[in-house]
């Protein structure tokens, strides 16, 4: 069985629950003390799709504004984009739209976005209204789940379609395929800024 | 009562579990691991030097912001880090430098290096008195600075001789950390304080910055000369990850290029250590040639000090630069001109021009008098009026030069250089190794009621004759005064470093088959015929030599630890109340 490396990162206003949501993921487990991320931090776990082992390489980006300039290092290379808000905070909301943005622009080409509406639990503080949150992700073609990394609520399932999303490797090279493209033309790579 | 229906006891040591078991315990135990140890077990700190119009050089700043280095330290690490003198250096350069630790201080996980220490090659193995600084230098016209030049180097300071993946790692994040600063360092440290410990023989997937470095760290157990590249996977996206296929060589023949007639003699004025600088355009080169010399007599150790890059400024600069004294046995590379006279009673100087890439050769063959080296505008060349003990090989020489003509890759000249360096290393050494071998008492002198026997004194005049019948000229063509090398090499650190090294195994493997020996003899009985005060001395004796092979890894059979224990455990057992209850008790000192 093939074993394909995808990297993927997790983007987010702070506190919005990347770590959490990895956490889960990973370990199965919940924290509601986690520490705050520094720079960014790396886990992996390896799951079966189809006729492919997807080792997912997963880097958990810090959410606070001084490490900011460093995401372009996380994302560049990456097969998908986690991008999380909290639905009970409004503005997590907005920062989600200004790393669409960013990855628009940045990003690999053919990055597979998915967006998630994290601490579902909490649905009597709610923000974010679920619709317009789904309408916004179907309008960039971006993935949509509300999840609960504490109580476990659709984070195997968001992995699960973020593996269904990503090009496959046996016939095409992974440039062609049918990642959501974010923009009509897939423009020269960006080069690192050494 | 037969010592076999004793129970084990629990104090069972690591030692009587599979070796692999006993590591994994031992990282274990060590592994309830405090902020940082992760990171200290590969860095020891990073740090910024900059240039301050006033100050000059100075260490901006130290990451993790509590590592410590003393001020003689930072001194050396601010000059080691700079280009010295005007060599130009526009742009970015790496390279790396060594330099003497002035204080010991001790990490809180030294037990579990000490384990992974165990099992590396001895040339990899740490040496306490030193650390390693790489150094990626930026240089650039800033016309908004007073200087008018962007002047800075990001260095990371390590025990590791891990050249290329230190090299690795610093082409991937300083680029980017002149220019997003201090959180880019702090993630930096974050990331290498998750990396998992530096152990030989594993596939290690380091997270740095983004990608994923994978390595693997060779053992001592590794066929010599055979390279265990990390295997690769489908994808060679280097913006995902990055396979090294070594930590710590460097291009061979790239470095040897300029030289490439004399390699032959730099292997011997390595191996007997011979006081030797390298004298180059930029500190790129001299670092990179002074770590090919010491590596080509691999798998020796080489045993004495060398600073792949030196300067005027460095703390034993008096030390090694003295005219009082014979110049030491050293390596020394320097980019300043004002080396070529400081040096100049040097009997062996190396002089390289800017490494080309191999396209063309240097055509001449002669070794260079040492009265035409006047400065460091002189040719590239060896300059020397030592006579080679060995006949040149010229057939390495033609298969190199076929190899340009062919535009053979340089990575396949490294390897065919490093194969013949490691053979000529090898006929010179297995002699040795089978006279060292023979200074082993025999088994049967092993009693276990009498200490363990010594090694034999190594003879000189008994190896030579040796040479006669199992000498190099078994497993090398080449012709030439063998023996006059040899006991030149006797003479030598680097036979001294040997031997003490050979020696220590060797009487641990004795101590370990006297170990042995005592274990399987019926030690209850014995003590059963003796007095109370020759059991407890027995006793006494017997956990220290537990404690002993405990402690330095006697290379015992698996279970001989246990039987010890339960020797131990009946001998007390049929002793007096009272004096058990002492016993059990009793550490050993």
């Amino acid at each position: 069985m093939a074993l394909r490396e995808l990297k993927v990162c997790l983007l987010g206003d702070t506190g919005v629950g990347k770590s959490s949501i990895v956490w889960r993921f990973v370990e199965d487990s919940f924290d509601p003390n986690i520490n705050p991320t520094i720079g960014a931090s790396f886990m992996t776990k390896t799951v079966q799709y189809q006729n492919e082992l997807h080792k997912f390489l997963i880097w958990d980006t810090a959410g606070q504004e001084r490490f900011r300039a460093l995401a372009p290092m996380y994302y560049r290379g990456s097969a998908a984009a986690i991008i999380v808000y909290d639905i009970t905070k409004e503005e997590t909301f907005s920062t989600l739209k200004n790393w669409v943005k960013e990855l628009r622009q940045h990003g690999p080409p053919n990055i597979v976005v998915a967006i998630a509406g994290n601490k579902c639990d909490l649905n009597d503080v709610r923000e974010v209204m679920e619709k317009d949150a789904k309408d916004y992700a179907d309008s960039i073609h971006a993935i949509f789940v509300e999840t609960s990394a504490k109580n476990a609520i659709n984070i195997n399932e968001l992995f699960i379609e973020i593996s269904h999303r990503i090009p496959s490797t046996d016939s095409n090279p992974p440039s062609s395929g049918k990642g959501f493209k974010l923009r009509r033309q897939p423009s020269v790579r960006q080069r690192s800024c050494c | 009562m037969s010592v076999q229906e004793q129970s084990p006891g629990a104090a069972l040591s690591a030692a009587s579990q599979s070796p692999c078991e006993a590591e994994e315990a031992a990282l274990g135990r060590c592994l309830s691991l405090l902020p940082w140890d992760r990171f200290s077990a590969w860095l020891h700190c990073i740090c910024v030097v900059g240039f301050d119009l006033e100050l000059g050089q100075a260490v901006e700043e130290i990451y993790p912001q509590h590592s410590k280095l003393t001020d003689k330290e930072k001194t050396n690490i601010c000059y080691l880090s700079f280009p010295d003198s005007n060599s130009g250096c526009l742009g970015d350069t790496q390279f790396c430098f060594r330099f003497r630790q002035s204080s010991s201080r001790r990490v809180s996980l030294h037990c579990m290096l000490d384990q992974l220490d165990r099992d590396l090659p001895v040339s990899l193995k740490k040496d306490p008195a030193y650390y390693y600084g790489y150094v990626y230098f930026r240089q650039v016209r800033d016309k908004t600075l007073k200087r008018g030049y962007f002047q800075k180097s990001l260095v990371l300071i390590s025990k590791l001789p891990y050249i290329h993946l230190f090299n690795a790692v610093l082409r991937h994040i300083a680029p980017e950390y002149f220019v997003k600063n201090e959180p880019f360092l702090e993630a930096v440290c974050s990331d290498v304080d998750h990396w998992p410990p530096p152990v030989p023989g594993k596939t290690l997937n380091l997270p740095i910055m983004g990608i994923i470095m994978k390595i693997r760290i060779p053992t001592c157990h590794d066929k010599p000369g055979t390279t265990q590249i990390v295997q690769f996977t489908q994808q060679a996206d280097t913006q995902i990850s990055i396979a090294l296929p070594t930590v710590h060589e460097v291009d061979l023949f790239r470095c040897f290029c300029p030289v490439f007639f004399h390699i032959q003699m730099l292997w011997e004025l390595v191996l007997l250590g011979e006081p030797l600088v390298v004298m180059a355009p930029s500190p790129s080169e001299s670092s990179e040639t002074v770590l090919a010399l010491v590596s080509c007599i691999s798998p020796l150790k080489y045993c004495s000090d060398f600073r792949p890059y030196f300067t005027i400024h460095d703390s034993e600069f008096k030390e090694y630069t003295t005219r009082t004294q014979a110049p030491p046995s050293v390596i020394l590379g320097v980019t300043n001109p004002f080396f070529a006279k400081t040096l100049q009673h040097w009997p062996h100087i190396v002089r390289i021009g800017e490494i080309k890439l191999p396209g063309e050769v240097p055509k001449q063959v002669k070794v260079k008098k040492l009265k035409n080296l006047k400065t460091l505008d002189s040719k590239p060349g060896v300059y020397t009026s030592y006579k080679p003990y060995l006949n040149r090989d010229e057939e390495i020489i033609k298969l190199l030069q076929k190899g340009v003509q062919q535009k053979r890759p340089a990575e396949a000249q490294s390897v065919i250089l490093r194969r013949y360096f490691l053979e000529l290393t090898q006929s010179f050494i297995i002699p040795l190794e089978r006279y060292v071998a023979s200074l082993m008492p025999l088994q049967k002198s092993i009693s276990p009621w009498k200490s363990p026997p010594q090694l034999r004194q190594f003879s000189q005049e008994d190896f030579m004759k040796t040479l006669e019948k199992a000498g190099p000229q078994l497993t090398s063509r080449l012709k030439g005064d063998w023996i006059g090398l040899y006991r030149h090499f006797l003479k030598s650190p680097n036979f001294n470093g040997w031997f003490r090294t050979r020696r220590k195994e060797m009487t641990q493997k004795l101590e370990a088959l006297h170990l042995e020996a005592l274990c399987n003899e019926d030690l209850l009985f014995w003590s059963q015929k003796h007095t109370e005060v020759e059991t407890v001395d027995l006793v006494l004796k017997l956990k220290n030599k537990l404690l002993q092979a405990d402690r330095e890894h006697l290379p015992v059979k698996p279970d001989t630890m246990e039987k010890l224990q339960r020797h131990i455990d009946a001998i007390i057992l049929a002793l007096p109340d009272d004096l058990q209850d002492i016993l059990l008790k009793t550490g050993t000192t």
